[in-house]
């Protein structure tokens, strides 16, 4: 028997096989889409980027040569070099670890407060659906970028509070996208049975209504990822988010804006770097939501 | 063993029931039969404790009195209609048959859920299946034995075969009625099959617009005779469609 | 001539592990009759249904040696075609009339938009012509009822309704899927009962799909029984306690009866089979 039958045997001898089993054909049939495995590409070479970035950048993201200032791209500086003569590639591998660290928080603080949001929302109904609604409301009726300029005005600028204020400016989304997931289960007969064997409503939530409502999240904050990213090159670009001399791609973009008629490409380069990560999350989010899509789960 | 009197539910302004009173003893096997409106899926709601009562008083099992969930989940579990809705569709067979016996904290869970798969007839490697790995029969049996894992004295159920084929209708129908044999467990059942009470039951109480319009035993039933016209109403439907 | 004649009909659907025959070679004749197609779930009675009406989902593929209608090869026909036809010649009512009205239009105005569609009968003309429909499916008051919105109608009131905006197309040959299994016992038989008598008055021919043995026996003149994408036995529908092959004496046995007293019921052994 080989590992592949192993996994995709339809009677597993143990609770890790048959979750093996899931994640196997899960893999296979996002194996099978080639623009979500472009976009796993794109995201697989982000985090090496930013894990090896030291070794990676050849020069120093922060220390330039003045003498070598707004030099176009060579073979020496493949990305040329900004007003102070630092390497535009090198702050770009750099700025990776910076995205990808805004990006990964503002996940981890909106999704799960999203999630509980709107399962206990959708699960409860009433006057708990009411109240947790209208608060998803009034964030949902702000303009992102909007919201988040307004929370790191009151909290000042700075790379910790600008995720703070884009996960704020985040969960809304996810509470509605969950509460409306549990609403179309809600009256189902195994939520009966299991209150029937008498669980707690949190194990309910915990364990029965959030599992439902996992992948459609996962789908949604995967493809918000360009968002997010996009939010916070936007705080870096307006100096809000992360301050000098970080290399955040939006703030490279923004002191680049002085120069973009005759040297093009001190903004161009780590636009590119935006626009090419925004894209690889996009499609791996697509290739991730027809993967997770209940009606496809069926297929063997 | 189940004891309902002057059982009365409203939904709103609307009122579903009507004081409806009967009594099953420990080991029987109950029926209640009607059309759909007429209030039965409602009394095993009310016995389930999904709805609220408006008056009358319910006992049911071993105890006597307001049960707090936990406790009366020992004393009484339901088998529903649907074997595709009622089945957390990710989780594993061993999950959903586990699962009881995680919230009440019983012990030896691997030997009890084996167990429980032999009772009702499912092959031991269908343990770690999904459920849109089985067929409506096979996920029916699943729902019995997750009905089982608490040892309930008495079972609700709630027209268990009116989803599934005729010839899997039958294996449900003699898994049941030998667990029932087996453990000694009190049946309610709900159904608007007159042939599945004369096969499942002793005795049916007939349902009309949230009233009991009649109670007669199996016997009567076999021999067509009812007392209430619309008992015969519903005969003659089935006999001569 | 027969209404519709089937010759060797196979669906086909692809799966992971190579093209699956749902269907698998099935012949028969239906003239202006009622026949009845039974079968457990899984046994293709359904795709039967949908294969003649050109409606079997992607990616299955329909072939077969004959598919004629009314003297007109269904094989190969357009899908604009196939649409012509739809209505007019043939129509399906399914198992849940409320998925298959628009809950949005009263119920008059869909009957006779679905004459517009196809017709070229005058406005008032189509207007009678509705209420004559409803009242051929036995609504009492058709005026009223014709204003409704669909979810103010009952499921069984629903469904006449959907068998009147079929019948006033005046199809040669209805198609009914589980017409009844939605319904509450008590209204199933006049459903029935409105479907037979358009067969006997106006000379339709109804393919009645359904699981339900006893009902199909009841309210068809022949019935063919379906396992495993093909039919084991052809029956005259007053034969069903005379069924020769195994899998249909096995339906009936396991059914329990009204007067039941065995003990346990005889389950089909389907490795026999």
């Amino acid at each position: 028997m080989t590992t592949r039958d192993w996994l995709l045997s339809d009677d597993p001898e143990t609770r890790m096989q048959a979750r093996l089993g899931v994640a196997y054909r899960l893999a296979r049939d996002l194996a099978r889409n080639p623009l979500a495995m472009v976009g796993f590409a794109i995201i697989l070479g982000l985090l090496l980027v930013a894990a090896f970035a030291p070794w990676l950048a050849p020069y120093s993201p922060v220390e330039g040569e003045l003498a070598n200032r707004l030099q176009p791209p060579s073979w020496t500086h493949w990305m040329g070099t900004d007003e102070l003569g630092r390497d535009i590639l090198s702050r770009v591998i750099h700025g990776a670890r910076i995205t990808l660290t805004i990006v990964l928080l503002v996940a981890v603080i909106s999704a799960p407060l999203g999630l509980l949001v709107g399962t206990v929302a959708g699960y409860f109904g009433g006057w708990v659906d009411r109240v947790l609604m209208g608060l998803t409301d009034i964030f949902l009726s702000l303009p992102r970028l909007v919201l988040a300029l307004a929370f790191v005005a009151a909290l000042g600028p700075g790379i910790e509070n600008a995720v703070i204020a884009i996960a704020i400016a985040a969960w809304p989304v996810y509470a509605r996208i969950a509460r409306a997931e549990v609403l179309t289960f809600k009256g189902a007969e195994f939520l009966d049975a299991i209150r029937m064997q008498g669980a707690s409503k949190l194990r309910i939530i915990a364990l029965h209504v959030m599992p439902l409502c996992m992948s459609s999240t996962i789908v949604r904050v995967t493809l918000d990822m360009a968002g997010i990213i996009l939010t916070a090159a936007g705080l870096g670009f307006l100096g809000l988010g992360a301050q000098p001399p970080l290399p955040e791609w939006g703030a490279m973009i923004s002191r680049g804006r002085s120069f973009i008629l005759d040297q093009w490409w001190v903004a161009t380069m780590p636009g590119f770097a935006i626009v090419i990560v925004s894209l690889g999350f996009c499609l791996f989010g697509d290739g991730l939501r027809d993967v997770l899509d209940p009606k496809q789960r069926s297929r063997g | 063993m189940i004891r309902v009197e002057d059982l009365s539910v409203r939904f709103g302004d609307t009122q579903v029931l009507h004081d409806v009173s009967f009594e099953v003893a420990a080991g029987e096997s109950f029926a209640l039969v009607g059309e759909s409106g007429s209030g039965k899926s409602t009394i095993l709601k009310a016995l389930a404790g999904q709805v609220p009562v408006a008056g009358g008083s319910l006992a049911l099992g071993d105890a006597a009195g307001a049960m707090t969930a936990k406790a009366r989940a020992r004393q009484v579990q339901m088998v529903f209609q649907d074997p595709y809705g009622s089945l957390h569709p990710r989780r594993t067979i061993d999950d959903t048959l586990s699962e009881p016996l995680l919230i009440h904290g019983l012990p030896d869970r691997d030997t009890r859920v084996l167990a429980m798969l032999d009772a009702v007839g499912l092959p031991r490697r269908f343990r770690f299946r999904l459920p849109h790995q089985l067929s409506g029969g096979q996920r029916q049996r699943v729902a019995i034995a997750r009905a089982l894992m608490l040892d309930p004295p008495v079972l609700l159920l709630d027209e268990p075969t009116s989803a599934l084929d005729v010839s899997v209708q039958a294996e449900i129908l003699n898994l049941l009625k030998s667990l029932r044999e087996e453990k000694g467990l009190t049946f309610l059942l709900v159904t608007h099959d007159l042939p599945v009470v004369s096969f499942l039951c002793d005795r049916l109480a007939i349902l009309k617009a949230g009233r009991i319009v009649e109670m007669a035993g199996v016997e009567a039933l076999r021999a067509g005779q009812f007392a209430s016209p619309y008992g015969r109403e519903l005969f003659d439907r089935t006999v001569h469609g | 001539m027969s209404l519709l004649s089937v010759r060797n009909l196979r669906v086909t659907f692809p799966t992971d592990h190579g093209p699956v025959d749902v269907v698998r070679g099935l012949s028969f004749d239906l003239g202006r009759e009622r026949l009845g197609i039974v079968g457990e779930s899984g046994s293709g009675k359904s795709m039967t249904g949908r294969a003649v009406m050109g409606l079997v989902p992607k990616p299955g593929r329909v072939t077969a040696d004959e598919l004629t209608f009314d003297g007109q090869d269904l094989r190969g026909l357009s899908e604009e075609a196939m649409r012509g036809l739809r209505g007019p010649a043939m129509s399906m009512v399914l198992q849940d009339p409320r998925f298959s009205l628009n809950p949005v239009i009263r119920i008059g105005d869909q009957i006779e938009e679905a004459m517009a569609v196809h017709g070229r009968l005058g406005k008032r003309d189509r207007r009678a012509r509705m209420l004559d429909a409803l009242s051929a499916v036995r609504i009492t008051d058709p005026e009223r009822v014709a204003r409704l919105y669909p979810h103010e109608v009952s499921g069984g009131m629903g469904q006449r309704v959907m068998i009147a905006m079929m019948v006033v197309l005046e199809p040669a040959l209805m198609i009914a899927d589980e017409p009844t299994s939605a319904l509450d016992v008590s209204v199933r038989g006049q459903v029935l009962d409105i479907l037979a008598d358009l067969v006997d008055r106006r000379g339709m021919g109804l393919m009645l799909i359904s699981h339900d043995l006893n009902m199909v026996a009841r309210w068809c003149d022949r019935i063919l029984v379906m396992y495993h994408g093909e039919v084991v036995e052809e029956l005259a529908a007053g034969a069903l306690m005379e069924a020769q092959h195994p899998y249909t004496r096995g339906l009936v046995a396991s059914l329990p009866k009204i007067d039941e007293t065995r003990d346990r019921l005889p389950v089909l052994d389907r490795s026999r089979l």
